[in-house]
């Protein structure tokens, strides 16, 4: 099932890709929490991308790296909150 | 496979319209569900099974960022 | 691609049939709470679609893993609803 040439789940990674970064980049209601959670569709959408081409490793790692930077961020918010209201 | 299209889409352009933080988190959920069978079709299946266990974690790390807001 | 034999392919366009009607389901529900059973129908449905899709023995830890983190998230956002608006009061 070849869609131009192109697997499919490279052609909807990189349609969820662009569109998610469009999103992370002008969050609706402007805060920290709405624009990690918009930062989550296109780490998914890269994830489809990198399945496209054979490299089983390259998923592993960027799965594991992508949760670890998650909790990066929300250790960042926490510190901040805590300095603003305390 | 074009109901999994199907549901990827509809999860991602629920994900960005919505407002609040669990309906946001939700609809995620319902995109990673669409996301899961085209890694399954490629044969990844050590793969799937990693991702599909350290995948809620990133979840429950918002999580504690939502109920820190809230409270 | 499903399975070429006849009975697994109406099983998974059975699954896929769900799957896309939960999802509707979800996304067309305005209380969070009545959202989460259908978010879990489509997780049990997507666990069928996976547990389908391949004839390979692993398929069922795969599916299996699936279901648990997916039935863990569900819960931990419903857990954290219900303990955020008793703390709210």
């Amino acid at each position: 099932m070849m869609v131009a040439g192109y697997a499919p789940e490279f052609l909807i990674g990189l349609a969820i890709l662009l569109i998610g970064t469009t999103a992370a980049a002008f969050p609706r209601p402007k805060n920290y929490l709405v624009q990690l959670i918009n930062l989550e569709i296109p780490g998914w959408g890269l994830l489809l991308v990198l399945l496209s081409y054979d490299e089983a490793l390259a998923l592993l790692t960027f799965g594991a790296v992508s949760v670890l930077s998650t909790f990066i961020y929300v250790r960042v918010m926490q510190k901040k909150e805590g300095g603003i209201s305390g | 496979m074009v109901a999994c299209t199907a549901l990827a889409f509809i999860g991602m352009a629920a994900a960005i319209l919505e407002r609040d933080p669990f309906d946001k988190l939700i609809s995620l959920s319902v995109m990673i569900g669409g996301i899961f069978p085209f890694i399954v079709d490629r044969g990844y299946l050590d793969v799937v099974t990693a991702t599909a266990l350290i995948a809620p974690l990133s979840t429950i790390f918002i999580l504690m960022v939502c109920r820190r807001q809230q409270a | 691609m499903p399975v070429a034999e006849g009975m697994p392919v109406i099983a998974i366009y059975v699954c896929a049939v769900i799957a896309v009607y939960a999802a509707l389901r979800v996304i067309l529900q305005r209380n969070t709470m009545r959202k989460l059973p259908f978010l879990n129908v489509m997780s049990f449905a997507v666990t069928g679609i996976i547990a389908l899709l391949l004839p390979h023995p692993i398929t069922i830890a795969a599916a299996a893993a699936y279901f648990v983190g997916s039935t863990l998230e569900s819960n931990a956002i419903a857990s954290t609803w219900a303990g955020g608006i008793k703390k709210d009061e």
